[in-house]
């Protein structure tokens, strides 16, 4: 093979490389495969010079980006620390606004329950004072009714006023119901909020049960022979009874 | 040591607010991250804290007799957070490298001399009060809650016991952490004078979206284990005044007024004593059954309850202050304050006004925030 010893090797001197035959009676290698060899040696070489150069310009072009960059924001190798310091506090801030979120999230939860509260109670009241004057309006008129000797009436009145007084139980019952309905429903508001609120209720249902308690007394019952005390506390139910 | 170079540095670093105490705690953490189990998840209010206490060590840098004091205080408040002398050169060095991050091209040699002569100063009297605190008490309590009971809505009073005597005077208020809310501490006003069983009343306001109060009155119950620090405050009852005295209270702020109540009982010639209790609704006189019942027994005692919210109720309607400026002699008398920061404001206007001097007012201010 004949070449210059020193020049660099190029797809084209590997390509153009050419050998002197063997002397006759010895075994030579077959020219044609050689050749082939050769140009795909060629190839290869010819690809990885291009891509040696290219990376080349790269490096150089980052190593250029990388000393402009520096001269730019100031970063030095001993700021490192610094960064670490603000990706922490980065991460500080992050947690402590999850926190704040979830304690304002909880205040806003209280205060909507203790509004709530507030307005089951006051309704409560309002409703059962509006129901208790309907029902003294009803006993005094049946009092009035009663006064007088229902004998030395004549006996249509005397229907009259029967049907009156079955009319004013009936009304009676009516008011009962009524406000034992809204007293259940309220109680049951009132269970649905003390899922949230634990053990808070409980004083609420007790001030529920003292208004209902302050406001419909027993005389209050125009229709009661017995002014039973156990007709009252069904109004209200335990809370253990609901519990379960 | 310039003092006037180190003013200016710390207010030059001080600027920029809360990310200086961000910047101190993240470099420390860094460096130290067996110290970050120290403080609380959250660390927003920890780092008012740093600045706070930072900000009046600087202001009275010059003033010995202020400061001394202030320092030896932090020093043995420190030991319940399980602070041990080796952390305070790690702070220090923490905290240098914050002043010079913040101070930039104005940090130089001279700064850096005269910030470590005065952190070691301020280590060494923290350090060495910690030290002469160990003698006589444990860094913290250990105490056991013995009773819960749900008075209202939003107070629960807690009965706990503490594993080690406790001493206190009535009136004054400790730290307390609970197992739910590790590392965040809160003050509450022990509510009964010491007894011989050495167990201890809190009164416990819940305060909306509040991390401690909501779980000293929810997920805390009987066999609970919490952690008091010292006893702390200066609302205490003047023993050698021979005037009477009113005890103005605003719902939960009954505690600290009712501790010391308790220790007049105790007294051979107790003072008389006229308690006006407030709150918005009736419900809220959570404690009105027992203050009765102890009036009843003690002719020196008037309890009058206050209820602001309901224009019907039958007894004192309106605020504290109104009712004391309707049932309490305008006379030179000792007034022991506790509440809310509005109602400690207008009763305080109030005893002024009816003639009771500033230095005869006692105040313990609830402050009701938490974070």
């Amino acid at each position: 093979m004949t070449r210059a010893s020193y020049e660099p090797m190029t797809p084209e001197s590997v390509r153009s490389a050419s050998f002197t035959s063997s002397r006759l009676g010895r075994r030579g290698l077959d020219e044609g495969e050689v050749r082939a060899f050769c140009e795909y040696v060629s190839d290869g070489l010819g690809r990885l010079i291009n891509d040696n150069s290219m990376l080349q310009a790269e490096v150089m072009r980052l190593r250029e980006r990388l000393l402009e960059g520096k001269g730019r924001s100031g970063v030095q190798p001993e700021d490192g620390h610094v960064q670490a310091v603000y990706v922490l506090s980065k991460a500080q801030q992050t947690a402590d606004r999850y926190v704040a979120d979830a304690q304002e999230y909880s205040r806003e939860l209280a205060v909507d329950a203790r509004m709530r509260s507030d307005e089951i109670l006051r309704e409560a009241k309002v409703r059962a004072s509006m129901i208790l004057e309907e029902a003294h309006a009803s006993a005094s008129r049946a009092a009035a009714a009663v006064v007088r000797d229902p004998h030395d009436l004549p006996a249509a009145d005397r229907q009259e006023l029967q049907a009156e007084l079955a009319y004013l139980r009936t009304f009676s019952d009516v008011c009962r119901t009524h406000l034992r309905a809204y007293l259940e429903s309220l109680t049951r508001s009132i269970e649905e909020w003390e899922r949230a609120e634990h053990h808070g209720a409980i004083a609420a249902k007790d001030s529920v049960r003292q208004a209902t308690q302050r406001l419909v007394p027993d005389g209050g019952n125009p229709d009661q022979a017995n002014p039973a005390g156990g007709k009252r506390a069904a109004l209200v139910r335990e809370p253990r009874d609901r519990s379960g | 040591m310039d003092e006037r170079r180190l003013k200016e540095s710390f207010a030059r670093a001080a600027a920029y607010g809360d990310e200086v105490a961000l910047f101190f705690y993240s470099h420390l953490f860094l460096g130290h991250p067996e110290v970050r189990d120290m403080f609380p998840i959250s660390m927003a209010h920890q780092r008012d804290k740093l600045l706070s206490a930072l900000g009046q060590i600087v202001a009275d840098v010059s003033s010995h007799d202020a400061l001394l004091p202030f320092l030896r205080g932090l020093g043995r408040d420190h030991r319940k957070f399980g602070t041990l002398a080796e952390h305070y050169p790690v702070v220090g060095a923490s905290l240098l490298a914050t002043l010079a991050h913040f101070n930039g091209t104005a940090w130089n040699e001279d700064l850096a001399r005269d910030w470590t002569e005065a952190y070691t100063v301020i280590a060494q009297v923290m350090t060495e009060a910690a030290s002469n605190d160990e003698a006589l008490n444990p860094p913290w309590w250990g105490a056991t809650v013995v009773g819960h009971e749900r008075r209202t809505l939003d107070i629960a009073v807690l009965r706990v016991a503490p594993d080690l005597p406790f001493g206190y005077v009535p009136g004054q208020s400790v730290a307390v952490e609970c197992e739910a809310r590790p590392r965040v501490w809160r003050y509450y006003s022990m509510a009964n004078a010491p007894r011989h069983d050495g167990t201890i009343d809190f009164h416990v306001r819940i305060i909306d979206g509040g991390a401690v109060s909501s779980a000293l009155a929810r997920s805390v119950g009987v066999g609970s284990r919490l952690r008091l620090g010292a006893p702390v405050g200066t609302l205490r009852l003047d023993m050698n005044s021979r005037r009477d005295v009113v005890l103005a209270a605003g719902g939960a702020g009954l505690a600290p007024l009712k501790a010391i109540i308790e220790q007049a009982a105790g007294l051979d010639d107790p003072p008389r004593m006229h308690l006006v209790f407030g709150a918005s609704s009736v419900t809220g006189l959570y404690d009105l059954a027992d203050l009765e019942k102890t009036a009843a027994q003690r002719p020196w005692l008037t309890v009058t309850p206050a209820v602001s919210g309901e224009p019907e109720y039958r007894g004192e309607t309106g605020t504290v202050a109104d009712v004391i400026g309707r049932r309490v002699p305008p006379t030179d008398q000792d007034a022991y304050v506790c509440g809310s920061s509005a109602m400690v404001a207008a009763t305080v206007n109030r005893l002024k006004s009816l003639g009771v001097p500033q230095n005869h007012i006692y105040v313990e201010d609830f402050g009701w925030s938490e974070s």
